[in-house]
């Protein structure tokens, strides 16, 4: 009974520090409680398996032409690069908000000037880095709509952000990123979506190949 | 009250938030201005422990929602989905698997607890009511939650519960059309019991708990000796045998929550399906509404009232008995004829009462889960009768007997009463079979063969073996069985072969390592060969059990009258499947003999029963080398079936030591506190 008790009967620190060890440990217990439930949000082995690499046969892509693969719920954007395409590309920077792709999201071995690996093979997430609509193709330089001084490239229906044909977003567009590239790699003539080149001896020989 | 006012009257938000929201007051109330009687033991753990349990049932139906897909062609894939694809999937699925049944298990033992110390007694028998209405919401939800994964017992198990409604004279065969939505249980059904499953009940429960809480905080808890607290109070108004919920209380209910989650955490960790008594083996078979299960029998929280319904030679009367069994709880409270409230000064003949209905509850939920036939129904018949009893004789024997008179103030009893926990029902599953003694005498009756006792003995966590029977079930068994719940990469993950080496040698050429393992054997091509498709064999250890698959692929003997195979079977006779393994293992010969016995009516017949086999021709492998290969694959499907288990053991132990030290710290904290109690 409380009444019954003395207080000198009752050692306050020795219930202080039995209170808190175990709060502290009940505490420990419900954090590590909520992990399996936070990470049952994680993709499952299935979406996993579906989001495997991608592959694409490039030889059925005509010069100058795009066609587009799914890998992990994406558009992925593939164009073959004309060698005019390519001479286009440096000169407009002045237009452009990040031409050297400096706070744009890309695998390393893709930020580059002409954003690629293999420079007349352009690979990009088809998603507008503004609010993520799909940019359409407008790849014949000079049409009206986009501007007589228009180099070909990307414009996104959504919201008007326009990109270069190395998915450089130009100024003036509502998004501030330059479109993103997937990590990617080849097999021969087969691009392989979601999986980086192989480094080492392999990578040489893969190159060489290529 | 004074608090109030004055946590409402200062400055800061503590005052800003209580004049708006009465936290402090509700606390004060609830908590320090509660009291509740000195002298609960350990019975009054399982009101607090059916709270969490109720929580926990919660929360974890929430995240199994997220995962699940309700659907005839879905359900029972979605089941197998969160078990192996979804991250943790498999623990969510076995706490609340094993939540259900220890909801019950802590709802029976907070019931007996009130049956043993009058707590439903005046003025409690509102409260008593709204606690029974809870049961039987309880049995609702439990009920609805089985039919879920729709295995072939959650079919089953709503096709009779739903058949029980026919028996209602008149509107019965309508109203159980109405129920079904169909002619038969099917999608609609499992649709509608779904909704009620993860909506409505679980909202009729959280409303009745509420009630049942508020009614409890209105009448006041008893106590083991059934008497007021409120009767002795002190100079300050405060009853003298009353302590204040907070702190004592709600330290000791800690304790209680650590220790109740350590048992908790070694069910789901080490035994999720309780020996097939929590999670049955025929539910890891999807429905088939072709096909009854051998012997259906509901969860052991149902079976007490499924062995009165079976006991009954007759329909309706059988069902209204069963309806009766159910409600006849809820007279309780008016029943009880006795002076004193408590078990502890009840007379003789209450107590034998209350030990009899005890066992009679016991023996028939032991009867529920068996056979109904020969001595069983018996059994049966006798312990509805003594069911029944109980109640019906309680205003007599109550009101006969001589009770002792109460004590004014509360005693504190530090008597040891053991926990209900019966841990000899722990079944792993995996008994080693019985050394055999002399020789059998194998036409006595009841004599089980030989063979039925050869053991599987899996063993899981042995990488070789699970390699070894993974490399033998994909050269022999996969040309005709698929695993379509498993993938190949996640096999070649768990067994920690190399994915390079898994691809040339083990899986079949050009196979996608994220694909489910298929047969090339097309379903309508196995009919027309076999005359039955080869079963998908992901599952078949849970549904059928390690032993059974092991006796199986060891008892194949030569037999001509077998036409297609040459081959037939002791544990599955007149199976379809030729003997694969017969070059390794040869075909052996059984010797049968003819046993004189006499049937059920008395006359003698003769059986042909099995004696031993005889070397027949001979297989590239020795018989213990066989012996071998066959454990090896067996235990292969054991991982299939249940692919996180060694994960799951694992992870298992640190769960337990953690929760046994909090344990530790809380008693600790509460040996504190409740020297202030004398």
């Amino acid at each position: 009974m409380d009444e019954a008790m003395g207080a000198d009967e009752v050692d306050v620190s020795r219930r202080k520090f039995l209170t808190g060890a175990t709060a502290a440990t009940g505490g420990v217990g419900a954090v590590l409680a909520l992990v399996p439930f936070v990470e049952s949000w994680s993709p499952s082995e299935r979406a996993r398996a579906a989001g495997a690499p991608a592959r694409l046969d490039l030889t059925k892509i005509e010069p100058g032409q795009m066609t587009s693969v799914t890998w992990r719920k994406q558009q992925i954007y593939v164009v073959r690069r004309t060698p005019e395409i390519l001479a286009l590309l440096p000169k407009h920077d002045g237009k452009l908000k990040d031409p050297a792709s400096a706070d744009s999201d890309q695998p390393d071995y893709a930020k580059n000037t002409v954003r690629a690996v293999r420079p007349d093979i352009l690979v990009l997430i088809g998603t507008c880095t503004h609010l993520g609509c799909l940019p359409k193709q407008r790849f014949t330089p000079g049409q009206a709509e986009l501007g007589a001084d228009w180099p070909g490239g990307f414009f996104c229906p959504c919201h008007g952000s326009r990109f270069d044909l190395a998915g450089r977003v130009f100024k003036g567009s509502p998004a501030s990123l330059n479109l993103r590239i997937p990590p990617y790699s080849f097999e021969g003539d087969t691009l392989i979506v979601g999986v980086d080149p192989a480094v080492g001896p392999a990578a040489a020989a893969a190159k060489g190949a290529a | 009250m004074a608090t109030a006012t004055t946590a409402a009257s200062g400055k800061g938000f503590r005052a800003w938030l209580n004049k708006r929201l009465p936290v402090d007051d509700f606390i004060e109330s609830q908590l320090h201005g509660y009291y509740a009687p000195k002298n609960f033991n350990i019975w009054y753990f399982f009101g607090a422990l059916a709270l969490l349990v109720f929580v926990l049932q919660i929360v974890t139906g929430i995240f199994l929602t997220m995962h699940y897909k309700v659907g005839e062609a879905t359900s029972f894939d979605s089941v197998e989905y969160i078990m192996r694809e979804v991250p943790n999937g498999w623990l969510l699925r076995y706490l609340h698997s094993t939540g259900a049944s220890f909801f019950f298990l802590v709802v029976y033992l907070h019931m007996f607890r009130a049956l043993m110390y009058g707590s439903y007694r005046a003025p409690r028998e509102l409260l008593w009511l709204l606690g029974m209405f809870l049961y039987l919401a309880m049995m609702a939800e439990g009920f609805f939650g089985y039919v879920l994964p729709w295995g072939n017992m959650s079919f089953w198990g709503a096709q009779v519960i739903v058949n029980l409604f026919g028996t209602i004279p008149v509107i019965g065969p309508g109203l159980v059309e109405w129920i079904r939505g169909d002619y038969g249980i099917a999608d609609a059904t499992l649709n509608r019991f779904f909704s009620l499953h993860v909506v409505a009940v679980p909202f009729v429960l959280a409303l009745l708990i509420l009630l049942h809480l508020v009614a409890l905080r209105q009448v006041g808890s008893n106590n083991p000796d059934g008497i007021e607290i409120k009767d002795n109070l002190g100079k300050d108004g405060k009853p003298l045998d009353g302590i204040p919920f907070h702190p004592y209380y709600t330290i000791k209910d800690v304790m209680g929550v650590g220790v109740f989650l350590a048992l908790f955490a070694v069910v789901v960790f080490f035994a999720p399906t309780f020996g097939g008594y929590f999670l049955e083996g025929p539910n890891f078979e999807p429905a088939n509404p072709l096909s009854t299960p051998e012997h259906i029998a509901p969860v052991w929280y149902f079976t007490p009232y499924y062995a009165i319904l079976r006991a009954v030679p007759d329909q309706a009367i059988g069902a209204l008995l069963m309806a009766l069994s159910v409600a006849v709880w809820l007279f309780v409270p008016w029943l009880d004829r006795s002076p004193v409230r408590s078990i502890r000064y009840k007379g003789w003949m209450s107590r034998m009462w209350l030990g009899i209905f005890v066992v009679s509850f016991l023996v028939l939920m032991v009867l529920g889960l068996l056979p109904a036939e020969g001595l069983y129904v018996i059994l049966a018949r006798i312990f509805t009768v003594l069911y029944f009893a109980f109640f019906i004789l309680m205003p007599f024997y109550t009101r006969a007997e001589r009770s002792k008179t109460p004590p004014s103030r509360l005693t504190m009893s530090h008597a040891l009463i053991a926990a209900v926990f019966v841990g000899g029902l722990l079944a792993s599953g995996r008994v080693s079979a019985a050394e055999e003694s002399g020789p059998v005498d194998i036409c006595a009756p009841g004599e089980k063969p030989s063979w039925k006792h050869w053991a599987a003995e899996s063993e899981t966590d042995s990488l070789p073996s699970l390699q070894r029977g993974a490399r033998d079930f994909m050269g022999y068994c996969s040309g005709c069985h698929s695993l379509k719940y498993m993938r190949y990469s996640r096999l070649a993950a768990d067994l920690k072969i190399p994915e390079a080496q898994a691809l040339g040698l083990l899986f079949p050429p050009g196979a996608d390592k994220n694909a489910y393992i298929t047969t090339a054997l097309a379903a309508a091509d196995g009919e027309s060969w076999f005359g039955k498709a080869p079963p998908d064999l992901s599952l078949i250890v849970r549904a059928k059990g390690a032993d059974y698959v092991y006796q199986f692929l060891k008892t194949f003997y030569a037999d001509e009258k077998s036409a297609v195979t040459g081959v037939n079977n002791l544990a599955l006779p007149s199976t379809a499947m030729p003997h694969v393994l017969g070059e390794l293992q040869g075909v052996q010969t059984a010797i049968f003999r003819n046993c004189e016995r006499k049937d059920e009516e008395g006359n003698a017949i003769t059986e042909s029963v099995f004696d031993k086999f005889e070397k027949g021709t001979s297989g590239r492998m020795s018989a213990a080398g066989y012996d071998g290969t066959v454990h090896d694959i067996v235990n292969f499907l054991d991982y299939v079936g249940d692919p996180s288990q060694n994960e799951r053991r694992d992870l298992g132990v640190w769960v337990v030591l953690f929760l046994l030290a909090f344990s530790g710290i809380a008693y600790f904290l509460k040996q504190e506190y409740w020297k202030d109690v004398h």
